[in-house]
């Protein structure tokens, strides 16, 4: 029935069939059995994912406990860049998730160019969203591909500004630190330490990552959870300061600074007597900055440092935009106006007269002083070198050295015949200039001075467990040099180190430098008898998940100690003999208390006004003008050093206001203010978490001031350093 | 042509026919056998594809799988009725199944050309009706019917022009669906037909010319849809992991391709496929069932099912040589390519040898239009062989 050519097109047909079929088991035979392994291999790598799961990071507490950073879990929703590459799809998924994530369109758009996040990473579309929200979208995550949902600890600050110089503040790993950072197994994109105890405690901090090895199908989704290891919290931190003082004193700080600037500074005179006609205007202090810092003398342990202007560590965690960053923190050249400086331990400043009591400690430690205590030197209102001839001071080298202007004569203060105890006690600078000089010349221009100094820790950092520690500088040959060779001071300056370097050095002028953390330091190792520290803000690393004892405090008598800091500190001891101890301690002793020295008439000792009515625990200080530039008058910055001398309340503390005035006028009440609240004799406000963050303002931070702020009060003014 | 050694005395038939001309002596069993198993088979395949993705969604895991149950038996009586009224009753028919189907087909294009979506199928309800399904077996019917009326050795010319223009109008309303995919089966079904018909070798390439002219003309128009090419740029980047607007169209094959080689010589076992329940191939129950059977079942399993296929073609295709009139040779010639065809495609597509389409896989892919039309199909080819001796 089939003809020859039915048969033959019947084949055609069948050859066609086969074709087709061997065809696919040739291809399939290939996929099955020569390329089985290595794509196992493929679907093994695909199929997991491994996700991160950064630790809980260990909470800030204040010596008392208090939480000073503390951590919130928060849901973000992000989205997966491959999935809005195309524009098309973009506008379309933003569109969808503008509502859900109640954010508008625009803001998804600018985020999404955001040079603050990776583009390697998922873009986060919004922080800190609702459960609710999270659940929308993860049941509805087929009509939202590419958006996930993740938990991470934000940090928060409860009260806002309050030692923020001290706790500092997270940030992404910065540039010149990612090596380092990556080497410790650090995510490119996680956020660190990168201020104050956040910064040096970083490591303790931050804990030990976990992660999930998840299976997924090819959208991404999760399958199951294949393997994971949780993450270890950080190691929570005690710290020593006391942040109800810590609050005392940025309220102190800057209620005087305030104070300050409401205050005219006095006329520029001339040597006539008359003001000088280029100085007509009335100039106010400017008072732009100041910081104060209190320890414990017997332990090294920082109780409060504060340090103005203040910022608020939440403007680092708002999630603000670049150019709101920039009006809040504004890029300035102007040191008076930086924020982001803990100037107590960055501080680069003068000293003036408040550095005179290392200087009769290296007089009377190395023997300079005929007689020790017991020297007399007849204070005549100016000093003349003894060490440089006639003809040179006639050729114009300064030869003559002045006391300040005694208001009452308008001349050079003269105190006649004093002692140490007295030279420092009415802050005589011709019995210092006497020293500089001699100390130098008698000594076959060794650098005695220098090397007394030094052992105060002066000149080298204290080893603060802060960042960015300011070294100080000490005058020298070797500083001079190279403060020539920057053009830092004319290259014939810089050439040789004078007699008269050595003179300003003795009053704590010229040259010399250090920060407000190392005067304190050394002022503790007066009052401790000789011990220098390595001052401390921190008293103990705590091992993670330290419980509340109740809302905002932790419960540190129940929480145990992984390191106790106090334990690491390095200190020195210092040669403090009585006979040098004795006559610097009633020195300062008289500042505070009087009296002062009778010659002509009676000559009060500098803190003597501002002290009359204290009635806080004992204390010994001296106080510093250090003048600032071409020496006018509202240039000078106000220093005060002081320590208590009852033992069983051992702290030191030094304040420093910038171009605020006098040392007794501007620094010297903050410090007095300090030691009425350390010995419980004024109110200290309760410490209460701060108001939310003003994200409107552009305020670093909330100003602060003192209640009651007439501790900062004196009977009369004393114009004098 | 007596087959003596089938005749049979059946006392028990309810017509009271026992004569060797009785049709219903005269059934392909083996072919049917072999269709059921790749059924059975293919409702094993569904069950595993798609509970998944249902247990996922907290959903009853047996609801394609009773759905296909349903359509499985909605198929059977379709190639029993077919059987029952026979390949000559419908013969005359023929354009009554041609104009509607043409119609739906035309409807759907319009709906599609002016919404500017792909509308592939009409909703009724619980099901969709997939008219380029049917549209297979109605025209492999009307072409067999056209060119068994012409009933001469060699086709002329002007017969063969007018059976151009019959097959060419769904075939373009298919092809600018778009449905690529459907649209080569149809013209796979006319190509068997055309060639058993005897079909001149300068109409065959003239035929080829035309339709690679339509071809590059349509891309060229824009008239196909750039999805539609990026199937074909697709089958050529499959390692390409960067350009976005392929990703999709590329990670469907890969991991298709990857299904099937992890199952290896034997396979990974039922529902122990990794892929598979980790429902990581889209639309694997329609388009890509050959996966599942690959990862599961391995090499031994590939081979069954295409030795499943294999068989049924060469029973067809030894229906069709065997068959006494040219229209029932036709038919068959019809069914025979249109199987290879969509066979040949859509598990290339999954091993990655032909471009992505929408296309089932014969008997294996849930679905009920597919099934129908192929019961239809099926049962045309059984009742040439139950008419053989009429």
């Amino acid at each position: 029935m089939a003809t020859d050519s039915q048969q033959r097109r019947w084949s055609r047909i069948g050859v066609f069939a086969i074709t087709l079929l061997v065809l696919l088991l040739a291809r399939i035979w290939f996929l099955q059995a020569v390329t089985k392994d290595e794509t196992e291999q493929v679907i093994r790598n695909v199929q997991s994912r491994v996700v991160k799961l950064i630790p809980e990071r260990g909470r800030i507490f204040d010596v008392n406990g208090r939480i000073v950073a503390d951590n919130k879990r928060v849901l973000i929703a992000a989205i997966d860049r491959r999935i809005i590459a195309d524009p098309q799809d973009r506008l379309e998924m933003f569109k969808r998730l503008s509502g859900p994530l109640n954010t508008p369109i625009e803001r998804l758009y600018t985020r999404a160019e955001d040079k603050r996040y990776n583009e390697l990473t998922e873009m986060p579309l919004a922080f800190d969203i609702s459960e609710e929200q999270a659940a929308f979208l993860m049941e509805r995550i087929e009509d939202y591909p590419g958006v996930a949902i993740k938990e991470e600890w934000r940090r928060i600050y409860p009260y806002g500004a309050i030692g923020s110089h001290v706790i500092g503040f997270l940030g992404a790993i910065q540039k010149d630190s990612a090596a380092y950072y990556k080497s410790l197994g650090y995510d490119p994109n996680e956020r660190v330490g990168l201020y104050g105890v956040e910064l040096t405690y970083e490591v303790d901090l931050r804990g030990v990552p976990g992660f999930v090895r998840y299976e997924v199908d090819a959208v991404g989704r999760i399958k199951s959870v294949l393997e994971r290891v949780e993450p270890q919290a950080g190691n929570d931190i005690q710290l020593s300061i006391d942040f109800r003082l810590q609050q005392f004193a940025e309220q102190a700080l800057e209620t005087q600074l305030l104070v300050r600037q409401r205050n005219e500074a006095p006329k520029v005179m001339l040597p006539e007597g008359i003001p000088d006609p280029r100085y007509e205007e009335i100039n106010y202090y400017k008072a732009p900055a100041g910081s104060i810092v209190v320890m414990n003398h017997n332990t090294g342990e920082v109780v409060a440092m504060a340090s103005y202007p203040r910022f608020d560590a939440r403007w680092f965690t708002a999630n603000v935009d670049a150019d709101k960053f920039a009006q809040v923190f504004p890029q300035t050249d102007d040191p008076d106006r930086s924020i982001l400086v803990n100037r107590a331990v960055s501080g680069r400043y003068n000293l003036g007269s408040s550095f005179k009591p290392f200087v009769a400690y290296a007089a009377l430690n190395s023997g300079q002083l005929p007689g020790g205590a017991g020297y007399e030197f007849d204070d005549r209102g100016t000093y003349k070198l003894e060490s440089i001839p006639k003809d040179r001071c006639d050729q114009g080298v300064k030869c003559v050295f002045r006391n300040a202007i005694c208001r009452a004569t308008g001349a050079p203060c003269r105190y006649g015949k004093v002692d140490v105890e007295e030279a420092l006690a009415v802050s005589s600078d011709t019995f210092f200039y006497k020293i500089g000089e001699q100390i130098l010349t008698e000594r076959g221009y060794q650098p005695v001075l220098e090397t007394e100094i030094r052992r105060f820790g002066f000149g080298s950092p204290t080893n603060i467990d802060l960042p960015f520690e300011f070294a100080g500088t000490i005058p020298n040959a070797a500083y001079k040099k190279y403060l020539g060779s920057i053009g830092a001071i004319a290259e014939d300056e810089g050439r040789a180190y004078y007699v008269g370097d050595n003179v300003l050095f003795s009053i704590g002028q010229g040259l010399l430098s250090a920060t407000p953390l190392q005067m304190a330091n050394a002022y503790a190792a007066i009052a401790n008898g000789g011990t220098v520290f390595e001052p401390r803000v921190v008293r103990a690393v705590l091992t993670p998940g330290t419980r509340n004892k109740s809302s905002g405090l932790a419960d540190l008598p129940n929480a145990s100690v992984a390191r106790r800091i106090s334990e690491e500190t390095g200190k020195s001891v210092i040669p403090m003999r009585p006979d040098v101890r004795e006559p610097l301690v009633s020195g300062l002793r008289r500042v505070i208390t009087g009296p002062g020295v009778d010659f002509d008439y009676y000559h009060k000792t500098t803190g003597e006004n501002l002290f009359r009515n204290y009635s806080g625990m004992p204390i010994a200080g001296k106080t510093g003008t250090a003048q600032g530039f071409n020496n006018l008058p509202w240039n000078d910055s106000s220093a005060f050093g002081a320590f208590s001398v009852d033992a069983t309340q051992p702290y030191s503390a030094f304040a420093y206001l910038e171009k605020a005035g006098y040392g007794a006028v501007a620094a010297a009440p903050v410090v007095k203010c300090m030691f009425l609240a350390l010995g419980k004799q004024w109110r200290v406000d309760d410490l209460v978490p701060a108001d939310p963050l003003d994200v409107a303002s552009n305020l670093p931070a909330m100003s602060t001031r003192l209640r009651n702020p007439l501790c900062l009060v004196s009977s009369s003014l004393d114009a004098r350093d | 042509m007596a087959i003596t050694f089938r005749v049979r005395q059946r006392p028990s038939d309810p017509r009271g026919s026992a004569s060797v001309l009785d049709p219903w002596r005269n059934i392909d069993w083996s072919m049917i056998s072999a269709i059921f198993a790749l059924a059975i088979i293919g409702g094993f395949n569904i069950y595993s594809t798609t509970s998944p993705r249902l247990v996922l969604r907290g959903v009853d895991a047996f609801y394609f799988t009773q759905r296909q149950v349903i359509f499985l038996i909605a198929a059977t009586f379709a190639l029993f009725a077919v059987m029952f009224v026979g390949h000559d009753w419908l013969r005359g028919k023929a354009m009554w199944f041609y104009f509607p189907t043409t119609f739906s087909l035309l409807i759907l294009w319009l709906w599609s050309y002016t919404s500017g979506d792909t509308k592939l199928s009409f909703d009724l309800g619980p099901i969709a009706v997939q008219p380029a399904e049917l549209m297979k077996p109605v025209l492999v019917l009307v072409l067999a019917a056209w060119f068994a009326e012409a009933g001469v050795k060699s086709l002329p010319y002007d017969e063969f022009v007018r059976a151009l223009v019959l097959a060419g109008i769904p075939f373009a309303l298919v092809f600018f669906q778009p449905d690529l995919g459907s649209a080569m089966t149809l013209a796979a079904g006319v190509f068997g037909v055309l060639v058993i018909a005897g079909t001149q070798r300068r109409h065959f390439i003239g035929v080829t010319v035309l339709a690679a002219g339509t071809f590059a003309a349509s891309i060229w128009s824009g008239l196909v849809r750039d999805y539609q090419l990026e199937r074909f740029t697709a089958l050529w980047n499959q390692n390409n992991t960067t350009d976005t607007s392929l990703q999709n169209l590329v990670l469907q094959v890969r991991y298709a391709k990857r299904a099937v080689a992890a199952g290896g010589y034997f396979g990974k076992g039922y529902m122990q496929g990794e892929l598979t329940n980790g429902r990581f191939i889209p639309v694997q129950s329609t388009d890509f069932p050959f996966s599942a059977i690959g990862e599961q079942f391995g090499l031994v399993g590939c081979l069954v099912v295409i030795g499943l296929f294999a068989f049924v073609m060469f029973r067809i295709w030894i229906v069709g040589r065997n068959a006494n009139s040219p229209f029932g040779r036709f038919i068959v010639a019809g069914v025979f390519t249109t199987l290879a065809w969509q066979v040949f495609q859509n598990i290339g597509m999954t091993i990655g040898i032909t471009p992505v389409s929408g296309l089932p896989l014969p008997f294996i892919s849930y679905g009920g239009s597919h099934l129908v039309a192929w019961a239809i199909m099926i049962g045309l080819v059984q009742s040439v062989e139950m008419r053989r001796s009429a």
